[in-house]
């Protein structure tokens, strides 16, 4: 009993938990830092560590070396607990993803909406990070995160909610089995839905073309403009992580998560899809300019939602009820 | 779309960055650098220092035995001083990298009896 | 008034800004309701520093008023002492500062794309067209010495010559610049989310246009045709054919395509002008004692209309020099249009103006004796300037 308690502390903490996705974030950072700067016909980090595979660590620490200040006019309680949270909630949700093998560390029927829920509460945080913080920028910054989620709220749910019709459970880890068993991968039957999926993803993510809530030219930094030291460190890391959260959870959803291919262990096939939705979604970001809050909204609800609910019509008429 | 196209070729091609400071690529001919000046041809008349926009030139002494200071933490690089020369002894060499710690290290005195660098 | 109006200080230090200027915007929700600027930080004293200088070293702080127009301003400057002086730089000088004033151009609205790209999140774009402007900064280094600050003009010429092998680098470098500037169009007029932002937004008519003299680029794009190459000709201006560009529709993409189109042709000015250089000396040899005169001369800077205007008393230096920047006209015509805007369009009609806060001085009269601070619009300045007259 002792032993498998270790043992899957071990697994928790180290493999394939925390200790794995917090490299593999930074490795994830360093990738999306070179391809952009390759797109835009430059370097990108090339002298720390070998081809600069180091420099997302030691921006890390050179962050948690400098000085950490709190506004004047800030709400200390919120502003502290933010950053700690925005950085912990994709790393424990990431233990819900089936990466390895065949069941995640955790499971339980309805786990894909608790998922939809930290999506949520990490938007929500945002909001709450912007507002605590006192400065003009980031309530602005707070607010348009807001008016975001109203936007892409609902055809992000529907649209991470459809994989479970012909899989029949709520549990992520039945649908990769579903996915395996049938030999198929969710996005033949539901193209649309994953169109739909990327664009909310990119727009919850706060990446180009949504990235409003952080708008450089427009109001600085957005809703973290005020956070520095540590709490920034912290906000930049959780800002990866939510990347590679939403790139692990769209491969297990829509392209069929782990599973033997040839020789590759599972890991590696898992890792391999979720590395191709992130490189999509790193190159959605750096082609296209920022759209306007109010085109944001009209455009979801003009477009967005239609095709969910004609993606909805089309899975229903494939699976009967 | 183009545009995706553009962007996709551009991962193939060579970044167009330099890597400077391990790869320089000199300035080119005829670069405006920092003036030197040749003792064995100046005459002393002083037109480099009156004309010299910022006063970065000072010029002790008379005729054939004046020095030269040339404040290089002041020199705004036009060479007007080059054109003014009447005997052309002035010249411009292509060098950029100046930054320094200390600004007393900055300046040059071009003296008949000895040529000292780098000492005010 | 409303408890709803909040107050955004796009402050001396804000990314959309390359140079300091304060805009307090009250907004209600993410509309603008009323503009306040506030300029005066780049106020260097130059033209009182020009009154204790010769003309010669005038010539180059002249060039250091702006470093992005500084050939315009030193062009400008050049022709004035000229004028004052009644000399004529020989045809090979003028076709020769012709030359430099359109590469110029060419790389001042490189620089703007690059950053109206940015302003709307285009950060791609920005790189690629800073990338094709090296070329131009690369050339001009060559052929002056120096990336910006080319202190090419001298009173009565220019300093340096173009032979024949820089004059083929010059047409190879432009060939490039032409053809990518010819892939870019499309992308802008097709690229969706440049569209949205910059099409509709900051829309200034041409009676208003008109009315609150604005210059430049931003004047032909609401449907003015003014440009002072054309009604005021300078250097080679006269023996050259262009096009003067211009659109109606008075928005920020028509700013854009006005400025894409004229990069378009000062390339095409620079072929001609490098086909048709004359031969002959480069420069006039002039004494620099000036008898009691004044003298005005305006250029095209990249910017719109540039006013110099000089004034000698017999001595070396300069009685008087005033400086009449293009970025100041556009100023009040700026305040206009961000009334009624969404918060999120004011960097990208900000841009639009291409402000160059640096050109434009402006002076606060601090009155000692009365222990106030006045600011002074131009019909303070008008007005002092007819009272002042009128008693001397």
């Amino acid at each position: 009993m002792v032993s498998e308690t270790l043992i899957y502390l071990a697994q928790l903490l180290v493999f394939p938990g925390f200790l794995f996705v917090i490299i593999l974030a930074f490795f994830a950072e360093w990738a999306a830092r070179k391809i952009t700067g390759r797109i835009q016909s430059r370097l990108g980090p090339s002298y720390t560590g070998y081809r600069g595979i180091l420099q997302p660590l030691a921006d890390f620490i050179k962050l948690l070396s400098k000085e950490d200040i709190t506004p004047t006019t800030a709400d200390k309680l919120f502003f502290s607990i933010t950053p700690v949270m925005y950085f912990s909630l994709p790393l424990a949700a990431f233990s819900l993803i089936p990466i390895t093998g065949e069941e995640a560390l955790v499971y339980f029927e309805g786990d894909l909406i608790f998922l939809t829920f930290i999506f949520t509460v990490i938007t929500s945080l945002v909001f709450l990070g912007g507002f605590s913080s006192g400065s003009i920028f980031s309530i602005v910054g707070g607010l348009r995160a807001a008016t975001q989620l109203l936007g892409y709220e609902i055809p992000l749910v529907f649209s991470l909610l459809y994989p479970a019709i012909p899989a029949g459970s709520f549990s992520l880890t039945r649908i990769v089995e579903w996915q395996q068993q049938n030999s198929t991968w969710t996005i033949w039957a539901q193209p649309i839905g994953f169109g739909i999926l990327i664009t909310c993803m990119l727009a919850e993510l706060e990446l180009t073309p949504f990235d409003t809530p952080e708008a450089e030219t427009e109001i600085v930094a957005g809703w973290s403009t005020e956070f520095s030291g540590a709490r920034l460190a912290l906000i930049r890391l959780g800002k990866n992580l939510e990347l590679l959260l939403a790139s692990s959870l769209i491969s297990a959803l829509y392209l069929g998560g782990h599973g033997q291919f040839w020789i590759l262990p599972p890991v590696i096939v898992s890792l391999m899809k979720m590395f191709t939705v992130f490189f999509l979604m790193v190159f959605l970001k750096v082609i296209f300019a920022r759209f306007r809050i109010d085109q944001i909204l009209a455009g979801m609800w003009k477009y967005l939602i239609p095709l969910a609910i004609i993606q909805f019509l089309i899975v229903k008429i494939i699976w009967g009820l | 779309m183009q545009f995706a196209l553009e962007a996709l070729k551009n991962i193939l091609r060579k970044p167009s960055t330099q890597k400077y400071p391990i790869e320089r690529v000199g300035p080119p001919e005829g670069f405006r650098g920092r003036p030197v000046w040749i003792v064995e041809k100046c005459v002393g008349c002083g037109l480099c220092a009156r004309i010299c926009p910022v006063n970065a030139i000072k010029i002790t002494g008379k005729g054939r035995e004046a020095s030269i200071t040339y404040l290089l933490d002041r020199c705004i690089f036009c060479a007007q001083c080059v054109e003014s020369c009447n005997v052309k002894a002035i010249e411009i060499k292509r060098e950029f990298e100046f930054a320094g710690y200390d600004k007393s290290e900055m300046n040059y005195v071009y003296d008949k009896k000895r040529i000292v660098e780098n000492k005010a | 008034m409303s408890g709803s109006v909040i107050k955004v200080v796009i402050g001396p230090q804000h990314p959309a800004l390359k140079e300091p200027e304060r805009f307090i915007l009250e907004i209600e929700g993410e509309q603008v309701v009323r503009v306040t600027p506030r300029i005066g930080y780049v106020h260097r004293g130059i033209e009182k520093a020009m009154e204790n200088r010769t003309y010669l070293q005038n010539l180059y702080l002249a060039e250091r008023i702006c470093g992005i127009c500084s050939h315009a301003h030193t062009t400008c400057y050049a022709q004035a002492v000229e004028n004052l002086m009644n000399v004529e730089a020989p045809p090979r000088a003028k076709y020769l500062r012709t030359i430099i004033a359109e590469l110029e151009r060419i790389h001042s609205h490189l620089l703007w794309l690059g950053i109206v790209a940015h302003e709307v999140g285009f950060d791609t774009f920005f790189m690629y067209v800073w990338r094709d402007r090296e070329i131009i900064m690369d050339l001009l280094e060559e052929l002056s010495g120096n990336r910006v600050n080319y202190a090419m003009n001298a009173i009565g010429g220019v300093r340096r010559d173009i032979n024949g092998d820089k004059a083929l680098k010059i047409l190879k470098g432009l060939e490039v610049i032409e053809e990518e500037i010819k892939k870019y169009i499309p992308m802008i007029q097709r690229e969706q989310t440049i569209l949205k932002r910059t099409v509709g937004v900051g829309y200034l008519n041409s009676v208003d246009a008109v009315r609150y003299n604005v210059v430049g680029p931003m004047a032909r794009a609401s449907g003015v045709k003014r440009d002072v190459r054309r009604d005021d000709p300078y250097a080679a201006y006269d023996e050259l054919t262009f096009n003067i560009v211009t659109r109606n529709e008075g928005d920020c993409f028509s700013r854009i395509m006005v400025r894409v189109e004229e990069t378009l042709e000062s390339i095409n000015i620079i072929r001609e002008a490098l086909s048709k250089l004359p031969s002959g000396d480069i420069r006039v040899k002039v004494r620099l004692a000036i008898p009691p005169a004044e003298a005005v001369s305006r250029v095209e800077a990249p910017r719109g209309e540039l006013i110099h205007y000089a004034r000698s008393d017999g001595s070396d230096k300069p009685a008087r020099y005033k400086v009449r920047a293009p970025t100041l006209a556009n100023l009040t015509a700026l305040c206009n249009i961000l009334t009624g805007v969404y918060l999120a369009d004011v960097p990208v009609i900000l841009a639009g103006i291409d402000p160059c806060f640096s050109c434009m001085d402006r002076m606060q009269i601090i009155d000692l004796e009365k222990r106030e601070k006045k600011f002074w619009t131009l019909e303070d300045l008008r007005r002092y300037a007819r009272e002042w007259y009128q008693k001397h």
